[in-house]
């Protein structure tokens, strides 16, 4: 079954709360902005390491994963 | 000792005994994926071209167990005396906020 989008979306929130997530992708190659309060005081190898841990076994699904991994305050100072 | 001990004493001993190391699909010449491509250009930027790339599609220790030995579960990654730096997004970041060009730089020169 091919994952979509919003299934990688789904995937990631049951296992982290975001302030916002955004997922694009071709079934196999996905790119994310994911804002969480989660982030704070973490450097981005933790961080990726947080969306890898919430995504678990089903990582397997997907080929690759880009990320942008935020803070609501990084978040905010983008838009 | 089984096969992951194995794999995992391989991967300890190439990242402790390298400056930098790649692990990618395919090769900085010609790699298999994306992410491995952008990875090694990455370093090819920071002006690195004596680090270590490990094929994974031809290891397949490192293919199989790489992800347990620093908990990240996808390729490329790339160690910068034996620390895990991060993947592909990760290097592009770094080097952009220019963080990642003096990091290997020193790492290479102090060999």
């Amino acid at each position: 079954m091919k994952v979509t989008p919003e299934n990688v979306r789904d995937f990631i929130l049951q296992g982290l709360a975001c302030e916002h997530i955004h997922v694009d992708g071709d079934g196999r190659h996905f790119a994310a902005v994911i804002v969480s309060s989660e982030f704070e005081g973490k450097g981005m190898l933790q961080r990726h390491k947080q969306v890898y841990q919430a995504l678990g076994d089903r990582m397997e699904k997907i080929h690759a994963l880009s990320m942008q991994t935020l803070t609501p305050a990084q978040w905010a100072d983008n838009h | 000792m089984d096969e992951k001990q194995i794999a995992l004493e391989n991967i300890k001993k190439t990242v402790t005994g390298n400056p930098v190391v790649l692990y990618m699909k395919g090769t900085p010449q010609f790699p298999q994926c994306g992410f491995s491509g952008r990875a090694a250009q990455v370093l090819k930027a920071c002006g690195v071209t004596d680090y270590v790339a490990v094929n994974v599609l031809e290891d397949q220790g490192a293919y199989d167990y790489l992800k347990f030995y620093a908990d990240f579960p996808t390729f490329p990654q790339c160690y910068i005396r034996g620390e895990l730096i991060g993947g592909s997004d990760i290097m592009l970041a770094m080097y952009e906020q220019g963080e990642l060009q003096g990091l290997v730089q020193q790492a290479t020169a102090a060999r």
